[in-house]
């Protein structure tokens, strides 16, 4: 069972490290965003996410 | 996540304050159980929770506008405010956070309005002090245990089947999407898109690179410099091998007898016509030298009588009077004192006679800044006048140096000319020679004097294309950010969907196998519960190797549901080991269910009870005495943490009372209040051991 598990995590962990950031950081903005009425600025705050973990 | 307590405050049925009311189990027994009659405050308490984390009410809960006690409010007195208000405390991750959320009732003269606060988030520090949060507190609640999936955790079992009922089959499902994190993922993957889509147009923005071509123009033009700068040393060797063979053809001339004397006069010309040009270059310099450092003064003149009107005027007004300034007589009057010695003492005629001057006196300071500035203005014409005077000087200069050259160049040709006519060949070919050499040179000083004019095009040519390169350069680096940031988002997205489709085929298939095992523990039925690719919840069963659904019973969707709920948690705190950031943070759940077993007969009722402390890390069940009196006490006793009994204090004069036993002791379930209001208490079950 755990080791089917961490099949579904495997691209995760076998990114290189700026994806990985990239996925942590836009997943969790994700996740508290979830039961917020609005989203608005989402696209920005995800395309900065990426723009300072890529310099 | 673990529920620590509850207190409620003239929250509806409940009056007054309640004791603080600990839900912690210990060692295994993890249920707490609230005993009380229908009406009594069951469906108002699960509300407490709802509505303290999210504002929220079930289904079940009529008249949300009026949330305050109607006792509170009738003792309140007319144009005053009561409250009414819950406080839970959980705890997550070894911080301790209390939730407070309240609702202000302003009582009228004959009704009241009920205005709702903020939810407030206090976290307990380490000394025991307790302090607000910075963060707010929905969000700290949606990251534990998030609105939308609220209905999985607090719920009304005696309503709970209708969860999968087809109407809410979507709703479920999205919660569902939710709970396991594939909403997140979804949400994810489309916004990484349109911030895709957003870096593709920043890099179109940021056009082709043009850097290539400036860089091969750069090096076109230093290599044409390079050329032109060896031509202008090729030049100056040339000018000076002219020079070299014009003087021995002098010289040669000078060795013949005829035309040694004209030779001779004409070197002499040339030689003067050298020291003139120096002169008139210095007469130049000295001009533009004048000009650069006096020749404002030119402009002078229509400026300077403006000057004079102005300080006429002033003399006019007696502004500018000579005489005895204001400050040297307040210097006189403040020694007491006359320069003829005569003391002046306040209030005496001397003293009085002083005074009446100062009304006469003048400022001395603008006295003094127009005799400044005059004289300032005097030292400017004497220099314009001087500028005058040297500009003449030189121009004369330059204008007779000029004829004067002219006048030596004029000689020089006709020697020249004579020379070029003589009679003797010999000469008249040495003099050929000369006009040649002549010829060269003056060529070679017009091609230095347009190769300068190349280098220095050259040069600000490159200095540009400098500017240009480096502009190109950091285009070009940020054209490099783009992509990486592109391919970046690109391989994110591509990971994002391939978890989600991998967790589509694991994830669900897990899930509904934990689903069907629960279920088949509790139903003596053959029935499967299945979960379709969007998630949606179905019962089906197999005729003659054919699925097909099931119109299941108030009591099998309530299993069902149950069992979903339960297996939903479960593999949510498996997965959640793995520590997966689109899961709820949390990996333990409470579960605060009323009357879970409202249309369950005994059989299921038991099955029902045996599991549901199981499903939950902590659970919280309201439930009536013909619900938990029998076999669901002797299951689930061996579970139970801490019980409680709600008693309901009813106006009614002739109620009929009624009462539990626990552990021995009488509690009253309905109780006459002897009032004209109905009311409910908490009070916890005393074990005695």
């Amino acid at each position: 069972m755990q080791l089917e598990t961490i099949d579904v995590r495997e691209p995760f962990e076998a990114a290189p490290p700026e994806v990985r950031q990239i996925i942590d950081r836009v997943l969790k903005l994700e996740k508290s965003r979830l039961d917020r009425k609005s989203n608005s600025h989402i696209n920005d705050d995800i395309l900065s996410i990426i723009k300072q973990i890529i310099q | 996540m673990k529920l620590i307590s509850i207190r409620l405050l003239n929250f509806r049925s409940f009056y007054g304050e309640t004791p603080e009311i600990s839900l912690e189990g210990y060692n295994g027994q993890n249920t707490i159980v609230f005993h009380g009659s229908n009406g009594a405050g069951k469906t108002t308490l699960l509300n407490a929770f709802t509505w303290v984390l999210y504002g929220k009410f079930t289904a079940a809960f009529a008249s949300e506008e009026q949330l305050v006690n109607k006792r509170a409010i009738a003792e309140t007195p007319p144009h005053s405010k009561v409250k009414c208000q819950v406080k839970l405390k959980w705890e997550h991750d070894g911080t301790l956070y209390e939730f407070i959320r309240e609702r202000e009732a302003l009582k009228g003269e004959q009704d009241h309005t009920e205005t709702q606060h903020p939810l407030k988030m206090m976290v307990a520090k380490d000394d025991g002090t307790w302090s607000m949060s910075r963060e707010h507190p929905d969000d700290v609640i949606a990251n534990i245990l998030p609105a939308s999936l609220h209905q999985y955790f607090f719920f009304d079992g005696e309503r709970m089947e209708k969860s999968v009922r087809a109407d809410k089959k979507n709703e479920i499902s999205e919660a569902t999407k939710r709970m396991l994190g594939v909403v997140v993922l979804e949400r994810a993957f489309n916004h990484l898109k349109e911030a895709k889509k957003r870096l593709d147009e920043e890099l179109q923005l940021l056009g082709d690179s043009q850097l290539r071509d400036f860089l091969k123009k750069q090096r076109d033009i230093e290599q044409e410099q390079e050329k032109c700068q060896q031509r202008q040393e090729e030049i100056v060797q040339e000018i000076e091998h002219q020079s070299v063979f014009k003087k021995e053809v002098g010289e040669e001339l000078l060795k013949l007898n005829v035309a040694q004397e004209r030779e001779e006069q004409r070197q002499q010309l040339e030689e003067r016509k050298k020291s003139l040009l120096i002169s008139l270059k210095k007469s130049k310099e000295s001009l533009k030298k004048a000009i650069s450092n006096q020749g404002y003064t030119a402009l002078l003149s229509s400026i300077l009588p403006h000057f004079y009107n102005l300080v006429d005027n002033l003399k006019q007004k007696g502004e500018i009077t000579p005489g005895v300034s204001r400050e040297f007589i307040s210097r006189l009057l403040n020694s007491q004192r006359c320069i003829c010695g005569t003391e002046l003492c306040q209030g005496t005629h001397s003293y009085n006679a002083i005074q009446s001057l100062l009304d006469k006196a003048k400022f001395a300071s603008l006295e003094s800044s127009v005799y400044s500035l005059s004289s300032q203005v005097e030292a400017m014409e004497k220099e314009q006048q001087k500028f005058w005077d040297t500009a003449d000087q030189e121009q004369a200069e330059i204008t007779r140096l000029r004829q004067e050259i002219q006048n030596i160049e004029l000689k020089i040709d006709e020697i020249e000319d004579k020379l070029r006519k003589d009679p003797s060949e010999e000469i008249r070919g040495l003099q050929k020679r000369l006009d040649g050499i002549e010829a060269k040179i003056s060529e070679l000083y017009k091609e230095q004097g347009a190769n300068q004019q190349k280098l220095q095009d050259f040069k600000s040519d490159l200095e540009n294309l400098e500017r240009q390169i480096k502009r190109q350069q950091k285009a070009e680096e940020r054209q490099v950010l783009a992509q990486r940031r592109i391919s970046a988002t690109q391989d994110a997205m591509e990971r994002i969907s391939e978890v989600r489709s991998r967790q589509e085929l694991q994830f669900r298939q897990q899930l509904e196998r934990r689903v069907q095992e629960i279920f088949s523990r509790i139903s003596f039925k053959p029935y499967v519960p299945k979960i379709s690719e969007k998630y949606e919840l179905n019962l089906v069963e197999t005729l003659n190797g054919i699925e097909t659904p099931v119109a299941a019973s108030t009591g099998e969707n309530q299993i069902l549901s149950l069992s979903f709920i339960g297996a939903i948690i479960e593999k949510v705190r498996e997965w959640n080991q793995t520590k997966m950031v689109m899961l709820p943070e949390s990996n333990t759940f409470p579960i605060v269910m009323d009357s879970p077993f409202g249309s369950l007969d005994e059989n299921y009722r038991r099955h029902v009870a045996e599991i549901i402390p199981n499903i939950a890390n902590q659970l919280v069940v309201m439930a009536t005495k013909t619900q938990w009196l029998g076999e669901v006490e002797k299951t689930i006793h061996h579970r139970v943490a801490k019980e409680y009994v709600i008693t309901f204090y009813s106006s009614k004069p002739d109620c009929e009372e009624d009462y539990i036993e626990l552990g021995g002791v009488r509690y009253d379930l309905v109780k006459r209040s002897g009032s004209e209001f109905d009311y409910s208490q908490i009070v916890e079950v005393e074990y005695g051991f």
